[in-house]
């Protein structure tokens, strides 16, 4: 037990001398760069993309982000497009989104409007229980997510293996 | 001026650090990074400092799951350390006395009122919360509320100096196994937890954990083995979208701590909620339980059965927002002394507790709101009490919080204060009353910079009609549990918190109080410690908490603590503990953690039954997640 315990302070010690402290990020920042990155595992009904104009990323109700998605979707590309930020206040004008990011104490009435079209919602649990088809969690630190894959389906969405293989759930 | 000074460390540690810059690093970082290792990247929880403000005006305090899972407790009762607002004074190996505002002691600590999940632990039997006799896991905490004060409308009787409100996660956040051990010398606990997702809308989570404490050296109390092992299982799921929710959990509960051959406890729970959604502006829940505990411990057999339905409408109209509702609870008990000659008569009975409450917040302007509540209760032993409580909330910005409030509250009487007899030396108290109390506070809470919180309460409280243990007669028998002291406590509460830098947070909390207490006209009280406990003065906590590393985190906590205010005389004490844990992947952490650590034993409680002393204690362990 006493030598484990030895093995053990030694391995601290080395760590600690091999890294020197790092700035952690925020759950907030981490979020942000994984909703543009979202778009690559994703396909959307061929329908739902017009000409070649850019892939809408919107956050509807409240934005927790600021400036946060504009910095995390500079040089983003899928396809060949680039990625637009649109704010809304509603479900209103949401059907050319490809990706929404829905928060506030409407998110229950939004998610219900864009259920049946081809947006990939997304929530996050430090914000409510509502749940998109994508909704963050942190578990043990790191910001990870649960997928609704039958909602997913139901409107017109496939999700890659990769992503559902990095959910921590997935129903449906 | 008093309550500045201790800020004067924070202040000064938090002017070094340059919170934007290190973001500005970060984010570069991330553009480059893949999702998988996205996945993997730590992150200070934003909420941590960026939390929008609670907007309840009491006196709050809440910890965090991260601060659960980055200090050194193992028990529930240690992790309650980390609340500046609450005294926690070790009894035993696994017994704790734990109260806010005063009246800290096995026998006096009647006035602080603790849920899990909604449901209550605080047993009507003797009017005391039997720590031991729980033992969640704590990584599946979410969070711990202490409310120091009233409880007001929402929590009602006996949440009389206090509220400790504890939730779960929802088992949507639990999904996932868990498995973690400990070891040192004087304690091994394991646990273990499995969740998973049930079809598109649901989840659930099963554990268990065990816990073996050894046998801590004898203190004012009787030389007693107080060697304890224990453990509890359970289960909890949650079901629905946004307009119906429907959580059901339970536990299972069994310890063998032994003082005579035949000892046990066990204790069992089931709970059912139901949040409906009746639109934008409204919502109501129904919840039911059942719990169940049974103890023979040195002789002495308990039981108690409690069954508690509640109901609670919520309604936003214009200004106004409405919380009402309404409850029956009945509990019956089994007390059977084999130890002494004391006894309850009945030995078992069936108790009724009515109760109905009504709130308005009233937002008089956009920054200022008068929430007006009453609580109607009537018990089996004590007809209809009506527990007003007004407060006020100026809320002039986002960040900052002024409150005030004046509340009644009351600890109805127990079993044992009303039905307690030895004939004929003690008879029955029948003009038993509630104890009463008129808490008047005030407070501040908010961020005065993004990287700092304060709050700070003061609270001045009036009581009336306090437990006495009397001489009827000249000689000391007959003896009768009266009403017969009044007095006042104030005291002040403050603490705040620092992101000093990205990686290193700090926090502070001070709390004082002084009670002031005298018997009515020529009353007589033998047991003056087992109404109005035995309370520092004063104490003060403090944590640094680290991240050195992306693997390597650093915690550290001190806390000092005034010497105990009533015979027998417990001196004051600081003590330090922490923990150091690195992230060996992304699954496994192996952590060494210490409490106690600056003195090989020390003096908490004074309880002259069972007082041991708390002592220093080691471990090592790890967490592996999957």
């Amino acid at each position: 037990m006493r030598r484990r315990a030895l093995i053990f302070v030694s391995a601290i010690g080395a760590a600690m001398l091999s890294s020197s402290a790092q700035a952690e990020v925020t759950d907030l920042e981490v979020k942000a760069a994984f909703l543009p990155r979202f778009a690559r595992y994703v396909t959307w009904p061929a329908a739902a993309w017009r000409g070649d104009q850019p892939v809408s990323l919107c956050v509807i109700g409240d934005d927790p982000f600021g400036n946060l998605l504009n910095q995390s979707i500079a040089g983003q590309q899928v396809d060949g497009r680039n990625f637009v930020v649109k704010r809304l206040s509603s479900a209103a004008g949401a059907s050319d989104c490809a990706i929404a990011f829905v928060d506030g104490s409407r998110t229950d009435e939004i998610l219900q409007s864009l259920a049946h079209q081809p947006v990939l919602t997304v929530t996050d649990s430090r914000f409510g229980s509502e749940r998109g088809i994508i909704h963050f969690v942190i578990v043990g630190g790191r910001v990870r997510f649960s997928i609704n894959n039958r909602q997913a389906r139901e409107d017109g969405l496939t999700i890659s293996s990769r992503l559902l293989a990095l959910a921590v759930g997935v129903s449906g | 001026m008093r309550i500045y000074l201790f800020l004067a460390p924070v202040l000064l540690g938090a002017s070094f650090g340059s919170p934007a810059l290190a973001q500005q690093l970060a984010e570069q970082d991330l553009s480059s990074l893949s999702i998988e290792q996205l996945a993997q990247l730590p992150v200070t929880s934003a909420s941590k400092t960026e939390e929008p403000l609670s907007q309840a005006p009491a006196a709050l305090y809440v910890v965090t799951a991260h601060d659960i899972e980055n200090s050194g407790a193992t028990s529930l009762p240690e992790a309650l350390r980390l609340a500046p607002n609450l005294n926690v004074q070790q009894v035993t190996a696994s017994q704790y006395a734990i109260a806010a505002r005063g009246f800290n002691g096995i026998q006096a600590g009647n006035k602080l009122l603790v849920l899990i999940d909604g449901r209550s632990i605080y047993t009507p039997l003797a009017d005391n919360v039997t720590w031991e006799l729980h033992q969640p896991l704590l990584e599946d905490i979410e969070q711990i509320e202490v409310i120091s004060g009233p409880g007001g409308t929402l929590y009602g009787p006996n949440a009389v100096n206090g509220v400790v409100n504890i939730t779960t996660k929802s088992a949507e956040d639990t999904i996932g196994g868990l498995l973690r051990g400990t070891a040192g010398a004087d304690e091994r606990t394991a646990a273990a937890r499995y969740g998973f997702a049930i079809g598109s809308a649901g989840a659930m989570r099963i554990y268990a954990d065990y816990d073996d404490r050894e046998g801590l050296p004898r203190g004012i109390g009787a030389a007693i083995d107080d060697h304890s092992r224990s453990w509890q299982g359970g289960f909890r799921s949650d079901f629905g979208g946004a307009d119906d929710r429907f959580t059901m959990q339970g536990d299972l509960f069994r310890s063998t701590d032994k003082m005579f051959a035949g000892d046990h406890t066990s204790a069992h729970n089931l709970l059912a909620r139901w949040t409906h959604d009746l639109g934008r502006s409204a919502s109501f829940q129904i919840q039911s339980y059942y719990d169940w505990y049974k103890s023979e411990v040195t002789l002495v057999d308990q039981s108690l059965e409690t069954w508690d339905n509640e109901a609670q409408l919520n309604v936003t109209t214009g200004p106004h927002q409405i919380v009402a509702g309404a409850g029956v609870r009945t509990t019956k008990d089994r007390f059977v002394n084999g130890l002494n000659a004391f006894e309850l008569n009945p030995e078992s009975r069936r108790l009724w507790v009515y109760n109905a409450f009504a709130q308005d917040r009233f937002n008089l302007t956009t920054d200022l709101a008068l929430i007006a509540g009453v609580k109607l209760e009537k018990s089996s032993f004590v007809g209809w009490q009506v527990l007003p409580n007004l407060r006020l909330a100026y809320q002039p910005n986002a960040r900052a919080l002024f409150w005030a409030a004046v509340s009644k509250a009351v600890r109805t009487p127990s079993r044992i204060d009303r039905q307690l007899e030895l004939l004929p030396l003690v008879p029955p108290s029948t003009d038993f009353m509630s104890e009463k109390l008129v808490a008047f506070e005030a407070g501040y809470r908010g961020q005065p910079a993004s990287w700092l919180s304060l709050s700070v309460n003061v609270f001045y409280n009036f009581y009336n009609d306090l437990r006495t243990t009397e001489s009827l007669t000249d000689q000391v028998f007959p003896i009768e549990l009266l009403n017969g002291r009044k007095g006042t406590t104030y005291g002040i509460e403050a603490w705040g918190k620092a992101q000093v830098t990205p990686w290193w947070r700090l926090s502070l909390g001070a709390t004082t109080l002084h009670k002031s207490f005298h018997l009515v006209d020529d009353r007589t009280d033998l047991e003056p410690r087992n109404s109005l406990g035995a309370d520092p003065h004063w104490q003060v906590v403090g944590s640094s908490d680290m991240d050195l590393s992306r693997k390597l985190k650093l915690t550290l906590d001190v806390r000092a603590v005034s010497p105990l205010d009533l015979p027998p005389s417990v001196p004051g004490y600081v003590e330090a503990g922490g923990r150091i844990a690195y992230d060996l992947n992304d699954e496994v952490e192996l952590f060494v953690a210490a409490r106690n650590l600056l003195h090989e034993t020390h003096e908490e409680n004074g309880d002259p039954n069972s007082a041991q002393l708390a002592k220093r204690s080691v471990y090592a362990g790890t967490r592996l997640r999957f």
